[in-house]
């Protein structure tokens, strides 16, 4: 168990970092305020207010009352406290659930992304059921007979897909299903479960191809060495049939790195999705992300930055403890 | 001994005795097939080395001006004169995809120079040192690898501006863990050997021994890491651009398919998209492939999941 409690305290301790990275690079090198005050933020507002000069932006227009409005700015979102404490009173919200209100839209953080969450999640649950609907079967076939046709040819597209870019897949299916042949909407359609189905098939096989075929790589290597082992000579010895073999004995324990990387890849999904989000203009977490760095929404940039991150490590971290509790010696190494 | 994250086996061909015993007697069939490098991989650098060097000619190749509009008609099909036909502004396809070649392969050879350049050292220091030092360096290491990687480059690409020289260190910092990751696993087997004792026992500073003694293995199995880097950076600046955060001067090969994959210019011409991907997916692929082979060659295997 202490094993377990190290690894809790690593998690905290990353996502902590990964935050106050995101923090601090977005309100050193970006302005927080352009968004709610316009250019008036760039302005020396103690100077003006202390009557000293009368408008140093020279884009004209700044005056007092434009100032008082920037200090209210600086007051209300506690900018003129130093970055620690205004990180430490961010994180604070955060773990009271608040993740601050949007600049665009005034809308809480925590609501746009509720709102677009179950899209990405759904998405990504398509995607992962359709790779290994796809790379479980084919894999179990090419190992049964390897260095066969099919065992030759889905190596060889497997390896295809690998290297094709997902945005490319993307578009390549798009001119297909939906340009060509018109068999899918081309807009996002969100009616109803059979309407977001409609519309989550292609973008869930553009992620799901590439995906596929790095499964089936990896699970028809396992597959294989372990159809070396004696116990599967055992086993056809005492004339169970291969089928039995194959699904009883040879699949479960060559189950292993296929289930490490889909654990990684899922994590990757929840905010790995952005381009095929932009591409098949699905408003899940991926695009408006996108929208909120274009804008420079910092608040909402941030939560999703911390959402986003968080549950990468999180599902990082249940693979870890998995792998533990399969294989002892990991727990024992670190 | 061996229980460390990274074997390199048959590092040198000559350096390492232990080729001779033991492990010999054991190669089956398939790793005497790991020996040979292959057919594929010399056409894999064949097609790299045409496009390399399109990419390095375009301007004195007898090819029209990317930017010259009216070279043909609007979204020509391919044909005799536009061989990749033409986008919507007439502009020749041909000739845009090698000029667009330039900036995708620069981006993937500095991102990767930068990766290797920043990972490298890490990787090696933490490895060589252990104990506390390597407690920190993988404690950095491990934060830059559980930021989805897009999501980084989103954020230091909007922040920094869209030039090509900050596309590039973006896309290099994302590959600095793995590289740093992979490094780390090399030099940890590595500084057990007894080249390395035997450089210590003759006095030879920490400094040296990383430099002269640790560097030469580390670097060939990480050259197999480099193709595969490239491929993955030629792909990050596409994905880049359909976020719109790619160079915003002058076109890449993300640009184009971002251009050509636009709904109308796809039922119209779906040349203009499918040309640059083609291209782009066969460099992709022949690097895939050269640093697959490279990798076997090589023997670089990762044993368990490492990290922390």
């Amino acid at each position: 168990m202490g094993f377990v409690l190290k690894r809790i305290a690593q998690m905290v301790a990353v996502i902590i970092a990964a935050t106050f990275l995101a923090f601090t690079a977005m309100n050193s090198l970006g302005d927080p305020l352009f968004n709610v005050v316009g250019f008036h933020a760039s302005v020396d507002c103690d100077a003006v207010l202390a009557g000293e000069i009368e408008d140093v932006s020279g884009q004209g227009g700044t005056d007092v009352g434009d100032c008082e409005v920037v200090e209210a700015a600086r007051e209300k979102y506690y900018l003129n406290d130093p970055l620690p404490v205004r990180y430490v009173r961010w994180a604070g919200d955060v773990v009271q659930g608040d993740l601050g209100i949007s600049f665009k839209n005034s809308m809480p953080v925590t609501t746009i992304i509720g709102n677009r969450i179950p899209k990405s999640i759904f998405l990504m649950v398509v995607a992962e059921i359709f790779a290994l609907v796809i790379a479980v079967p084919a894999a179990i076939r090419a190992a049964y007979k390897a260095n066969r046709v099919f065992d030759k040819s889905a190596t060889v597209s497997s390896f295809g897909f690998i290297s094709l870019p997902n945005f490319a897949l993307g578009v390549i299916l798009f001119y297909l299903f939906v340009v060509k042949w018109q068999i899918f909407p081309s807009r996002y359609e969100d009616d109803d479960l059979f309407s977001r189905l409609r519309s989550t098939v292609l973008p869930g096989m553009t992620l799901a191809l590439p995906l596929a075929a790095t499964y089936f790589r990896l699970l028809r290597t396992d597959l294989i060495t372990t159809l070396q082992e004696d116990f599967v000579l055992m086993a056809k010895a005492k004339g169970l049939s291969d089928r039995w073999i194959m699904f009883r004995h040879v699949l479960r324990p060559s189950l292993f790195s296929l289930v490490t990387v889909f654990g990684l890849s899922t994590g990757g999904l929840i905010g790995g999705a952005l381009v095929v989000e932009q591409i098949f203009v699905i408003p899940g977490l991926g695009r408006t992300f996108v929208e909120a760095v274009i804008r420079d929404d910092f608040p909402l940039v941030l939560g999703l930055v911390t959402i986003i991150s968080s549950s990468f490590i999180a599902i990082n971290f249940i693979v870890d403890i998995f792998y533990s509790v399969i294989d002892p010696r990991v727990s024992r190494e670190t | 001994m061996r229980l460390n994250l990274i074997t390199t086996r048959r590092a040198f061909r000559g350096l390492q005795p232990s080729d001779a015993d033991s492990d010999v007697s054991q190669i089956d069939n398939e790793q005497r097939e790991k020996r040979k490098i292959g057919f594929g991989f010399w056409v894999s650098i064949g097609w790299m080395v045409l496009v390399v060097m399109a990419a390095f000619l375009a301007p004195i190749l007898p090819i029209t001006d990317p930017n010259q509009t009216g070279a043909g008609g609007r979204l020509d099909a391919p044909n005799w004169d536009n061989w990749f036909g033409t986008d919507t502004n007439g502009r020749d396809m041909f000739s845009r995809t090698i000029w667009g070649s330039r900036v995708s392969l620069t981006v993937g050879f500095f991102a990767i120079v930068f990766g290797f350049a920043v990972g490298g050292p890490l990787g090696i220091v933490a490895g060589f040192f252990k104990g506390a030092t390597d407690k920190f360096l993988s404690i950095i290491i491990f934060i830059l690898f559980a930021f989805p990687g897009l999501v980084l480059a989103l954020l230091i690409i909007s922040l920094l501006g869209q030039t090509l020289a900050v596309v590039c260190f973006t896309v290099g910092i994302i590959g600095v863990a793995p590289v740093a990751r992979l490094a780390r696993a090399i030099t940890i087997s590595t500084a057990e050997r007894e080249f390395v004792a035997a450089a210590r026992i003759l006095g030879s500073t920490n400094r040296r021994i990383m430099i002269r003694e640790i560097l030469p293995n580390v670097t060939i199995p990480m050259g197999a890491l480099a193709f595969l880097g490239m491929a993955l950076a030629i792909v990050g600046e596409g994905g880049l651009a359909f976020l719109g955060l790619s160079v915003e001067e002058g076109f890449s090969w993300g640009k184009m398919i971002v251009l050509g994959s636009a709904s109308r210019t796809l039922q119209k011409a779906p040349w203009v998209s499918m040309f640059p991907i083609g291209v782009m997916f066969l460099t992709v692929m022949s690097l895939n492939y050269a640093g697959d082979r490279l990798r076997d060659f090589f023997d670089v295997r990762e044993v368990g999941i490492g990290g922390g």
